[in-house]
């Protein structure tokens, strides 16, 4: 779709999704709501670095972990505030991700799984055996809700609003990125390298940036995700969020901006409405990622593509 | 006529085995030059080591006055030499206008705060880009796919797409690695004609190709190499009546290659 259809239905829809805590009195749609929104955001991060740049990248749990951890360490432990809590989430990701990306990124994609996954477990390990620093297995509970310009965001209504604008400024900033020249460059070096090369093009720069902001968003949205939770424990690591995220974008169509968006806020109310079992949770969730799989291999944003695709060969011939 | 490029002495071993041993040649500017030889005579070595896509194990290579030998591959494409590869490459998910746009985005002076701001210089980068974009459309006879992505196109015309988007930044020379080979018979004739015609504007080819035809039709000179090393050198013509090359390369004797001449005409 063309940006011009597309950009004020995306307006309509954030404006709609602002108004979720008036249409409802219930806690936990809200709640529900909340983690629509921060796990959109994750989604669209991992999608930048796995859909755009095709690095298949599970740092972003790490990431994701840090995030938490980090925003709650500097209100608990070091008397900051929740919105430097979130910068330093954000910064500290991002310089972790040049860090391991710089030398991963120059061996092949799947070296560079491997050690992304191999990251996101040190960082889980972190969180359960750095005692003195996490707090280990206990975790850090009571997290205070946020306050800015003389506003408590105290209520599950109230935070759902931060949650919602984080959101929208997150989503806002990943599209200006995906859609300008350097998303279109990120799209070209996940179809063909050596000719972004041949056409005098570094590809590292490019990569390291995607890897990068990808890790502060995921850090940042860790952080409103944990304040929204209001305690941190190792289970902030669960393999579970990766799993979401990467449904998400698989379903969604790696590389859509706008399908992985929407397959964020229709998805993530899925893992709630399975909560009733919570024990074949993660089997219901991979049936139906393998029959989504089956049916539309590219996600829903492929399964579109295909069929103009397949249109425009009709016309062409 | 000067030299736009200079090869001299370059080498280049796997596991023992030459496959440049030594080769020497230039490419003159405004000119069409082939580079030919039976398969495993270095020819694909010799341009992946000239594009930076290959390290090379020793020579010089100097472009345009500038040494671009051992230097990387996107150095080198900055430095004005653009190459296609021998099985196409072009982003089959991205538009024709856009496969066009990316190969020019290198060689302008917009950053991405450029874009961002939307300046004048961001704004006059892109027009440019895309009135030369129409300007090599035209020329390879694909307007019609400008909007479309390039992954339905035959692949034919995915090789005209590779050779507009090498000659979109006005490159000092333009390598074809086989610009024919895989390419529908009728289609060869169009691509000879675009390419006498980007020859005629001034634009400097060096094409390794099998299609003899081809290289005859359009090569001012042409270098022969033999297991990694020069052969011969000269005109088409002269490389067709050269004993030494038609037993390497043809395994005919010369009175065969008069008759296959003669068969062409």
């Amino acid at each position: 779709m063309k940006p011009s259809t597309i950009l004020p239905l995306a307006l309509a829809a954030a404006l709609a999704f602002a108004l979720l805590p008036l249409v409802t009195s219930s806690n936990y749609i809200v709640g529900v709501g909340i983690s629509a929104l921060i796990f959109t955001v994750a989604a669209a991060a991992l999608n930048l670095v796995y859909g755009f740049t095709g690095l298949l990248s599970f740092a972003q749990l790490g990431f994701w972990g840090i995030g938490g951890y980090v925003t709650a360490l500097t209100v608990v432990t070091f008397g900051g505030s929740f919105w430097w809590g979130l910068l330093w989430a954000a910064l500290l990701n991002a310089v972790v991700a040049l860090v391991i990306g710089y030398p991963t990124l120059r061996t092949n994609r799947h070296a560079f799984v491997v050690v992304t996954l191999t990251f996101a477990l040190l960082v889980t390990l972190i969180a359960r055996d750095w005692v003195d620093l996490t707090r280990g297995p206990l975790g850090i509970p009571d997290l205070p809700k946020p306050s800015a310009f003389g506003h408590h965001f105290g209520s599950t209504s109230q935070y759902y609003w931060l949650a919602w604008a984080f959101s929208v400024a997150m989503l806002a900033f990943l599209y200006a990125l995906c859609s300008s020249r350097i998303g279109r460059t990120l799209v070209a070096i996940k179809q063909n390298e050596p000719l972004v090369r041949a056409q005098g093009i570094s590809p590292m720069p490019y990569k390291l940036a995607a890897f990068a902001i990808a890790a502060a968003v995921t850090g940042a949205a860790g952080g409103v995700y944990t304040f929204h939770l209001g305690i941190i424990d190792p289970l902030f690591l669960d393999f579970y969020y990766m799993q979401t995220f990467l449904i998400i974008v698989i379903i969604g169509g790696a590389g859509s901006f706008w399908g992985v968006v929407a397959a964020g806020l229709v998805l993530s109310a899925l893992p709630e409405a399975l909560r009733f079992s919570a024990d074949f949770r993660m089997i219901i969730y991979g049936v139906i990622l393998v029959a989504a799989m089956f049916v539309m291999p590219s996600g829903v944003a492929g399964w579109l593509r295909e069929r103009r695709i397949a249109r425009l060969r009709e016309q062409l011939r | 006529m000067s030299a736009i490029l200079e090869v001299a002495d370059l080498r280049k071993s796997y596991a023992g085995v030459h496959a440049l041993d030594g080769v020497s040649f230039s490419v003159e500017a405004g000119s069409v030059t082939g580079l030919i030889g039976p398969n495993g005579s270095g020819k694909s070595t010799a341009i992946d080591c000239i594009s930076g896509f290959q390290k090379r194990d020793g020579g010089r290579i100097v472009l345009a006055g500038a040494d671009i030998s051992g230097r990387p591959a996107h150095h080198i494409a900055r430095a004005g030499l653009m190459r296609t590869f021998q099985t196409v490459r072009i982003y089959d998910r991205l538009s024709l206008r856009d496969n066009l746009a990316v190969a020019a985005q290198q060689f302008d002076p917009a950053t991405w705060v450029d874009e961002l701001l939307r300046t004048r210089r961001y704004r006059e980068a892109v027009e440019q880009a895309e009135g030369r974009a129409r300007e090599l459309v035209e020329l390879i006879g694909l307007e019609r796919y400008y909007e479309i992505e390039t992954g339905i196109l035959s692949y034919g015309q995915k090789k005209l797409v590779a050779l507009a988007a090498a000659l979109m930044p006005r490159p000092k020379i333009v390598v074809l690695d086989e610009p024919v080979a895989g390419v529908n018979p009728s289609r060869i004739r169009e691509i000879e004609v675009a390419l006498a015609q980007l020859n005629r504007a001034g634009e400097t080819f060096l094409i390794v190709e099998h299609n003899v035809e081809f290289i005859t039709n359009l090569c001012h000179r042409v270098i022969v190499l033999d297991q990694g090393r020069k052969l011969a050198e000269g005109t088409a013509h002269e490389i067709h009546t050269d004993a030494r090359v038609l037993e390497a390369y043809l395994g005919m004797t010369p009175e065969m290659a008069e008759a296959e001449m003669r068969g062409m005409a």
